[in-house]
């Protein structure tokens, strides 16, 4: 039986935006604490990719403050409060038109192109912003500017959840000089400081060792201030949009690429939408799938789209997708970027590409060993530049150390180690929508492997000269304990002094 | 022939240590490290000799090379070790080897050398005695003035002065006799009025002996082992072979008392290089295998008081035939052979289980020592 309620139910279209809010757990914001942690993390990520864009030294400043004036007796009882948050950095800026659709709609960025970026999905930030405006109620201020232009902007403005849409507020012309360019984001949001700020604080910490040629500033909602200054002047490679690999392309965005394409052959279509495809590859796919060549793009049906794109997954003879989309740290800075972490020894190995489903990727792995590290393996890990604190028991990296024999390199699992996993790649085997930790790929997992393997090869053979050098030391001074002993019973004994000024300790053998 | 060693003077072997100190502290100065050469108690350096007992020869030169962190410890300890023996020389004072092993504990010794085990410092004052050369043999110890604590007592009719500088007759000398000396090559020897001389493994016995006055009735000396004797017993029957008494052995049949026996006689590898510690002369006087199970045997009475040889006795007569003083010597690879075989020893007490009244008991040891001895072509009265 039908009750009544059914026929009353309304049919509401929810905005993008709208769904993106209410299921914004899959975004990180699911309580005020992971919240505050996300939000910082997506604004800092977007003036990152801003500042490495035009391959600027980024300089970035956080400011967080808390908006309410508590009295701060009972902590731990503290709920979630209102924030201040101020992100400001000197990376590309925005044009003016371009703020409110970048920032105020879901879905929309300038980073979709097959390369390597933090951010991906038009989405982060934007939601951040969102998320703070449906909790404090408060409008969103965005000044930016950028270099060649006269002046810059400020906009203040809302979001319209239910249209995803933008309401601009307030704005006016800021004056700046031709060359400065750069964005700060003002926004209110809720928050929990107290149950966030360990998580934030290694976030700038770990974001400080992946990003060495950053300055970053953050000052806490405890007025204290947490500073990394650059410690190295090179970014690293830029990363080069290049086209999809036919690997891992799925039918909608097959879909999409016909109905843009300006090919009117199936045969043009592959060599001029995918990259490393050329005419010999082409037609030998085109027979393996079973598809004329000369078929125009758009005629395909349904059937036929799905059997291609099943092809494509299954035809042995693509050539690898070219890592030239991925822009890895490099050793130099990774090595650079540890010094904060004062380790006594630290290797650092980058692998060769290889790819998983059609996406190419290079793991970066490090193992840094003694000085100020703690003791026992510690795991750092980063995707894409950005660091993973998340679940890391959930992480193939964890998994990979946790099965290393420590043994074999004569090392013991008390040893201060720690790990350092990084990841590039178009796109991210992320497990779940949360960004937090990486799948158990086969091809990624081997590559992580390989990595720590030889990083601890490398480690056992430094810590193997330092503990000779050292027993070498030890010798010596025992040696020279021993002669300046001699020498004083012969003083003794004979009356003689005897000068050791020409013997060298260093002279004599190993045992 | 004498075969104990000369006599040297104290200020001799401070000459010796000047000497050694001098040579380290030179190489010091030239910057070279200093490199310790002497003759271990190694197989090369050693052999065996069944008229003249374990003879040293200087074949095979170890070397302490200063280079090497643990050998330059103990050159550290050998210069110290010098530095110690040459202070008490000078002051006429002797020490132990507990009081040498105590030295190395003054605090800023310690600190450098911590040495913690007195084994090491015995081993040291070895190297001493072999680093340190007079004439082309060993200086030994008792000359560097360490002592070890004496053992062993001598009774019989011999006026000797020792180190008290006074003058005595061993047979006035306490009940057992004298206290040997630690340095019975100092010992003046002024009268010897015995025939011959027997040394016996345990003091009991001897103690017996010398209450049935059994030295006087029959002109001889007896002395008392104490066990395995130490080196200052050794010495004195070395002495005592030097002035033509025949040395007769009186032990239990067992495979330890083989050893005892054979070191007197053929001293022992590890002090080879020691002279005047070995008297091939000395007879096994008893008691024997022969006693018990030979055709004349004057213990057969009493067989059924041996005891049967326990596993370490048994390992202990294993072992005797790599020993090449007892396997290349005839007669005692014999005993041993022959207790291997039989699984059974005997003590030197099981002359009380004839359970003869006292004044049989004295003439029943009067005719042993007598009817043994003319064996051994040694006549007494
Ligand atoms: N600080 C900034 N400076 C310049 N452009 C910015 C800045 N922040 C955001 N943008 C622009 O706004 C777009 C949207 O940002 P948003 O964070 O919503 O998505 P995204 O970074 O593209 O992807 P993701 O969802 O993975 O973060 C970006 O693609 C970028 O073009
Ligand atoms: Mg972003």
């Amino acid at each position: 039986m039908f009750t009544s309620n059914v026929h009353t139910q309304d049919i509401v279209e929810l905005s993008v935006s709208a769904w993106f809010y209410r299921n914004k757990t899959i975004a990180g914001f699911d309580n005020p604490a992971r919240s505050l942690y996300v939000a910082v993390r997506e604004l800092v990520e977007n003036s990152l990719d801003a500042c490495e864009e035009i391959r600027i030294l980024p300089e970035i400043t956080v400011l967080l403050r808390n908006e309410e004036e508590s009295s701060r007796v009972d902590l731990l009882n503290q709920g979630p409060e209102n924030f201040e948050l101020v992100v400001k950095d000197n990376g590309i800026g925005m044009k003016r038109d371009s703020i409110p659709l970048l920032l105020g709609k879901m879905l929309t960025g300038t980073k979709f192109s097959h390369r390597q970026s933090r951010g991906t999905f038009g989405l982060g930030g934007s939601l951040a912003l969102l998320y703070g405006q449906v909790t404090t109620q408060k409008p969103i201020e965005i000044v930016t500017g950028q270099k060649g232009q006269p002046h810059g902007y400020s906009v203040k403005m809302r979001l319209d959840i239910e249209n995803n849409r933008p309401v601009i507020l307030e704005e006016d012309r800021v004056s700046k000089g031709a060359d400065e360019h750069g964005t700060m984001i003002t926004f209110s949001l809720q928050g929990d400081w107290l149950r966030s700020k360990r998580r934030i604080i290694d976030y700038f910490n770990q974001t400080g060792i992946i990003v060495p040629y950053a300055s970053l500033f953050f000052e806490t909602p405890d007025n204290e201030v947490y500073k990394y200054d650059r410690i190295i002047h090179s970014i690293p490679r830029p990363s080069v949009a290049t086209k999809p690999h036919p690997r891992g392309i799925d039918v909608e965005m097959l879909k999409s690429m016909i109905s843009t394409t300006r090919a009117r052959s199936l045969k043009s279509f592959l060599t001029t939408s995918f990259q490393r495809v050329g005419d010999k590859k082409a037609s030998e796919f085109l027979v393996f799938a079973r598809l004329d060549p000369e078929r125009v793009p758009d005629s395909l049906s349904m059937d036929e789209l799905v059997r291609m794109m099943n092809s494509m997954e299954k035809f042995e003879r693509f050539l690898p997708p070219s890592p030239n989309s991925l822009s890895p740290v490099g050793t130099e800075v990774l090595l650079a970027g540890i010094k904060r972490l004062s380790p006594e020894f630290v290797v650092f190995r980058q692998r060769p590409p290889n790819v998983y489903e059609g996406h190419p990727f290079i793991v970066e792995t490090g193992v840094a060993y003694g000085g100020d590290l703690s003791a026992g393996a510690h795991i750092i890990r980063f995707a894409n530049r950005i660091p993973l604190l998340y679940d890391e028991r959930s992480d193939i990296s964890h998994r990979v150390v946790r099965d290393l024999n420590l043994k074999n390199y004569g090392l013991r699992q008390e040893d201060p180690l720690t790990f350092i996993m990084h990841i590039c790649s178009t796109k991210i085997p992320y497990k779940t929508v949360g960004k937090e930790y990486i799948a158990d790929v086969d091809s990624v997992r081997r590559e992580i492997e390989l990595g720590f393997k030889e990083c601890l090869r490398d480690l056992s053979e430094r810590l193997r000269k330092r503990t000779k050098t050292q027993k070498y030391q030890k010798r010596e001074s025992r040696l020279a304990s021993y002669y300046r002993f001699i020498a004083e019973i012969l003083k003794t004994a004979t009356g003689r002094e005897v000068q050791l000024e020409r013997f060298h300790f260093e002279g004599g053998d190993n045992q | 022939m004498s075969r104990s060693r000369t006599e040297i003077d104290s200020s001799e072997i401070i000459g010796l240590i000047d000497n050694v100190l001098n040579t380290v502290a030179e190489t010091l100065e030239d910057g070279v490290f200093p490199e310790i050469g002497y003759y271990g108690a190694s197989k090369k350096n050693v052999f065996y000799q069944e008229d003249a007992g374990y003879v040293s020869i200087d074949e095979t030169p170890s070397f302490i090379d200063g280079r090497k962190v643990e050998s330059a410890k103990t050159v550290a300890s050998f210069v110290y070790g010098l530095s110690r023996f040459k202070e008490h020389l000078e002051q006429n004072m002797s020490m132990s080897l507990r009081d040498f092993y105590y030295m190395h504990k003054v605090k800023h010794v310690q600190d450098v050398l911590k040495i913690i085990d007195q084994n090491e410092t015995n081993r040291l004052i070895n190297l001493c005695e072999r680093v340190i050369r007079h004439n082309g043999a060993s200086v030994p110890r008792e000359e560097l003035g360490v002592v070890s604590s004496p053992k062993g007592t001598f009774y019989g009719d011999i006026t000797i002065s020792d180190m008290s500088k006074k003058r005595l007759n061993c047979t006035s000398a306490g009940e057992y006799g004298w206290f040997i000396s630690s340095r019975p090559f100092d010992v003046k020897i002024h009268d010897i009025n015995i025939d011959a001389a027997i040394f016996i493994e345990k003091e009991a016995m001897a103690r017996n002996l010398i209450e049935l006055e059994i030295p006087e009735d029959l002109r001889i000396g007896v002395g008392a082992l104490f066990g395995q004797p130490g080196r200052n017993m050794r010495a004195w029957i070395r002495r005592l072979a030097d002035e033509e008494i025949p040395i007769l052995i009186l032990v239990d049949m067992s495979p330890w008392s083989l050893r005892i026996f054979s070191t007197i006689k053929s001293n022992s590898i590890e002090l080879a290089n020691i002279r005047g510690l070995a008297t091939p002369e000395a007879k096994l006087l008893g008691i024997t295998t022969d006693d018990f199970w030979g055709k004349r045997g004057m213990l057969t009475e009493i067989e059924h008081s041996l005891e049967s040889m326990t596993k370490s006795d048994l390992k202990c007569a294993q072992q005797n035939k790599n020993i090449p003083a007892i396997s290349q010597d005839q007669l005692l690879s014999r005993q041993n052979e022959i207790m291997l075989k039989k699984k059974r020893k005997g003590e030197l007490e099981a002359f009380k289980s004839f359970g003869l009244p006292l004044a049989e008991l004295k003439g029943f040891y009067i005719k042993y020592l007598k009817t043994k001895s003319s064996d051994l072509d040694v006549k007494v009265i």
